[in-house]
């Protein structure tokens, strides 16, 4: 990938004391970004029945975390997300993010959403489809053009700038999908298993560039996913929620060095932590 | 092996002018049919027909057309409006639905002859006929298209606190173009069609006149050339819209049903 | 509950108010029209109740031989579409040609109809025949042929015969398809019969009597013609709707809409 600014070469070369310094500083001193307040999700389904979608979930994630939403379908995970975008009114309880509500977050465009399918729009080019939140927000066509020109190269698809969604491939779309997230620049990312429909190639390799994107922007992550490998590797902590109903049942914390690479997933640490969540789901684990 | 589709269509095309040669054959030489010539001329002298009228029927089509044309675009404008409106506003859309589909079932060409009736003049009487055949599918393919628009998509820009304006301008207009379009393939041949038949019901020119004149004027191969032009015009207005089609929508999109995505 | 009551109530009421303002003359005044030029509604409605015997047997003809036209029209189309099944690289150019037959207006159709055949019925049937071949050519093709990835296959494991092919996953594949032709072709051949009247030489139909009484400057009975023509052309629909409701009660089509039960915010609906 390219590393246009003398910042981020010297981040390189001397990331991991860096890094493990900034470790400890943001897990010190990071007040909170999120507060979830008792939220609770219930809705009739299509046959009538009611579902309880979350029951009292409450947490909090601070500024600068990356975390994990972790669980099997049904568990509210994506439920909850959508609640903190705004895209969904919870039953009962609260969201806070800096001090306002989802909805005031929205208005204000705070922050950058990554869907499961890339979303593009098939009659913009990859440029375009970068371009159309600043578009939305009015920014001036000379910042626009900086902002998108930056973002691409940050996801390393300069070169695709003028071919259709078409034309690429799912992972790259997906990473049109992250550079137009992070256009805005957003203090916070929601991602709603972003790499899900990828193989495993693939997403591993995503997941590296997301963490290296994260190491250089510093912001905010809700990562939503059903694969634990994929949490474990990516996050500070891991929330793991259950189905039936959807609850908040174990908050793992993940402290694993950073950065982390290929040769973390093979540590012993690694897979102890892999280990231990999946334990806590064999107790809880019911099919519907 | 998967022949070529041109070279399928040209063996097609040969095999159906062979049949038509024959039968011409058959009921002039064989069966010795009097009337043999007006129910199914020989392809050879159609052709010649054509050949040495082509500009008297040329100036005929295009009278026709001209008028047809203008009421055509109007209604197309007007259509699009209305599934605007409709997808805007909920109201809108529960008031003019149900009276959409029932259009659809009004014989539009029978109402030709009494619109005639109304409004007199024949070059207002085509362009209200034609405005009115095309208005109402692309009015039920457009919102269709508005309709189609996916969730995701609309979550985006509902995330982004898009105005409406703008969820209009940069999402659900561009979506809906192929399913507009659409709508004028199907409302194209038809407008030609309906002009076809206000010629008929007292014009002085136009490809209609020139069918009917030629019918009961006994010249049989003029009326054969007609009839092959005016096909013609039905297949011409077809392809230009396609044209249009290929020209506003250039991206690849979801293939949509020829003959028509209406109100379902 | 009120949304369904909405849902009837709202359309009924601009259709009363419509009629309401056609009767009282407003549309007469805004297009200075005089009372024996356009019909008024209670006009069009007693010339119908005085004259009902005729209009329905004229009706009759005109329903019939549309639906005649319709039954072969459709049968054709659907032998095209199997022909372009079975043979996959030349059954293309069948489908095309009937595409270009179909191009042919109506008004072309209509007087070589009437040199090939001598009754009335029979020229009607013939232009509806050509009418409703190509739609149902097309849609049926595209139901034969059009199948999910991997059906195919999973036949093929079963060393399944083309003819269980045919019967078992393509036939019923292809129903859907074949209901959308026949609400299209129901409409036009309603109209290609109608319009075929004005040519023919019938002396009776809904297209005849629309004629016939225009020329006698009966306006109220032409309307009254066309109205009937229309509520026809809407029960035909009606009933083809319901017969597919039976008959592919498992298409996607005909399931209700949301069935996920997630109440999303209504602004996002609204901005939709």
């Amino acid at each position: 990938m390219n590393m246009p600014t003398v910042e981020a070469m010297s981040g390189i070369e001397s990331r991991p004391i860096i890094d493990a310094m900034s470790f400890i500083d943001h897990r010190a001193k990071a007040k909170n970004l999120i507060n979830i307040d008792h939220i609770s999700m219930i809705y009739k389904n299509s046959a009538k029945k009611e579902v309880v979608a979350l029951k009292d979930v409450s947490l909090d994630i601070k500024e600068g975390e990356f975390v994990s939403l972790l669980g099997p379908s049904g568990c509210g995970k994506t439920t909850l997300l959508r609640i903190i975008a705004d895209l969904l009114d919870p039953s009962a309880g609260s969201v806070r993010i800096a001090g306002q509500s989802p909805r005031e977050n929205r208005l204000r465009q705070k922050y950058g959403m990554v869907f499961q399918s890339p979303v593009l729009f098939e009659w913009r080019t990859v440029r375009k489809n970068v371009c159309l939140p600043l578009e939305i927000m009015n920014v001036p066509r000379e910042e626009r053009e900086r902002r998108v020109d930056s973002q691409l190269d940050m996801v390393g698809l300069s070169a695709f700038a003028n071919s259709y969604p078409f034309q690429l491939s799912g992972g790259m779309q997906q990473r049109v999908g992250i550079a137009r997230a992070l256009a805005i620049k957003p203090d916070l990312l929601l991602m709603d298993e972003p790499f899900s429909a990828l193989d495993e190639f693939t997403r591993e390799k995503l997941n590296e560039d997301l963490l290296d994107i994260w190491h250089k922007t510093h912001k905010t992550v809700v990562f939503v996913t059903h694969n634990i490998s994929e949490a474990v590797f990516l996050s500070d902590r891991v929330f793991v929620l259950s189905p039936h109903p959807g609850r908040l049942s174990s908050v793992i914390d993940i402290d694993l060095p950073r950065p982390r690479t290929q040769d973390t997933r093979e540590s012993p640490e690694f897979f102890a932590l892999v280990s231990k969540i999946r334990k806590s789901f064999e107790g809880v684990y019911r099919l519907s | 092996m998967k022949h070529s589709k041109a070279l399928v269509i040209l063996a097609w095309v040969s095999g159906v002018l062979l049949l038509w040669e024959l039968g011409a054959y058959l009921l002039t030489a064989v069966i010795r049919d009097p009337m043999a010539g007006t129910k199914l001329p020989y392809p050879q002298s159609v052709v010649v027909t054509l050949g040495g009228n082509w500009r008297t029927l040329g100036q005929a089509a295009l009278v026709t057309l001209s008028k047809a044309t203008i009421g055509f675009a109007l209604g197309a404008v007007v259509g699009y409006l209305l599934a605007v409106l409709m997808s805007v506003s909920r109201i809108a859309e529960q008031i003019a639905f149900p009276y959409l589909i029932v259009s659809q079932m009004i014989p539009v060409l029978g109402l030709a002859p009494i619109i005639f009736n109304l409004v007199r003049d024949m070059d207002a009487s085509r362009i209200v006929i034609a405005a009115y055949i095309t208005f109402f599918p692309v009015a039920a393919n457009s919102l269709s298209g508005f309709k189609s628009v996916e969730t995701d998509k609309r979550q985006l820009m509902y995330s982004y606190a898009a105005s409406q304006r703008a969820t209009y301008a940069k999402l659900m207009i561009p979506s809906s173009l192929p399913y507009f379009f659409a709508g004028l393939k199907i409302a194209a041949p038809m407008s030609v069609t309906a002009s076809i038949l206000v010629d008929m019901l007292g014009s002085k020119s136009g490809i209609g006149v020139k069918l009917l004149y030629s019918l009961y004027g006994g010249q049989v191969d003029i009326f054969w050339a007609s009839v092959l032009t005016s096909a013609a015009m039905g297949i011409a207005s077809y392809l230009i819209v396609l044209l249009a089609e290929r020209v506003c929508v250039p991206w690849r999109t979801v293939a949509l049903v020829d003959t028509g995505v209406r109100h379902e | 509950m009120s949304e369904k009551i909405a849902k009837v109530l709202l359309p009924a009421v601009l259709g009363l108010a419509f009629l309401a303002l056609w009767q009282f003359g407003a549309f007469h005044s805004l297009l200075g029209l005089e009372r024996f030029q356009l019909p008024v509604p209670s006009e069009i409605v007693e010339a119908l109740a005085a004259h009902l015997p005729k209009a329905l047997s004229d009706c009759g003809v005109t329903v019939s031989g549309a639906f005649i036209g319709m039954a072969l029209g459709s049968l054709l189309g659907f032998a095209i579409a199997v022909v372009a099944t079975a043979f996959p690289s030349w059954g293309y150019g069948g489908l095309v040609i009937v595409s270009a037959l179909n191009s042919i207006p109506i008004v072309a159709l209509s007087p070589i109809m009437n040199r090939w055949f001598s009754s009335g019925m029979a020229q009607k049937i013939g232009v509806v025949t050509i009418v409703t071949m190509a739609a149902m050519a097309i849609n049926a093709y595209r139901g034969l042929a059009d199948l999910k990835p991997f059906s195919l296959d999973l036949m093929r494991s079963y060393v399944s015969t083309k003819r269980d092919v045919f019967f078992r996953l393509r036939l019923p594949n292809c129903l859907p398809s074949v209901f959308t032709a026949l609400k299209i072709n129901i409409t036009s051949a309603m109209i290609a019969s109608i319009v075929s009247e004005y040519f023919a030489t019938s002396t009776a139909g809904l297209g005849f009597g629309i004629k016939d009484n225009l020329r006698k400057a009966e306006m109220a009975m032409g309307w009254a013609y066309i109205t009937v023509a229309s509520i026809v052309g809407i029960l035909l629909y009606l009933a083809i709707v319901f017969v597919e409701r039976k008959a592919i009660a498992w298409h996607a089509s005909q399931r209700p809409v949301n069935a996920d039960g997630v109440k999303e915010k209504r602004k996002m609906r609204a901005a939709s």
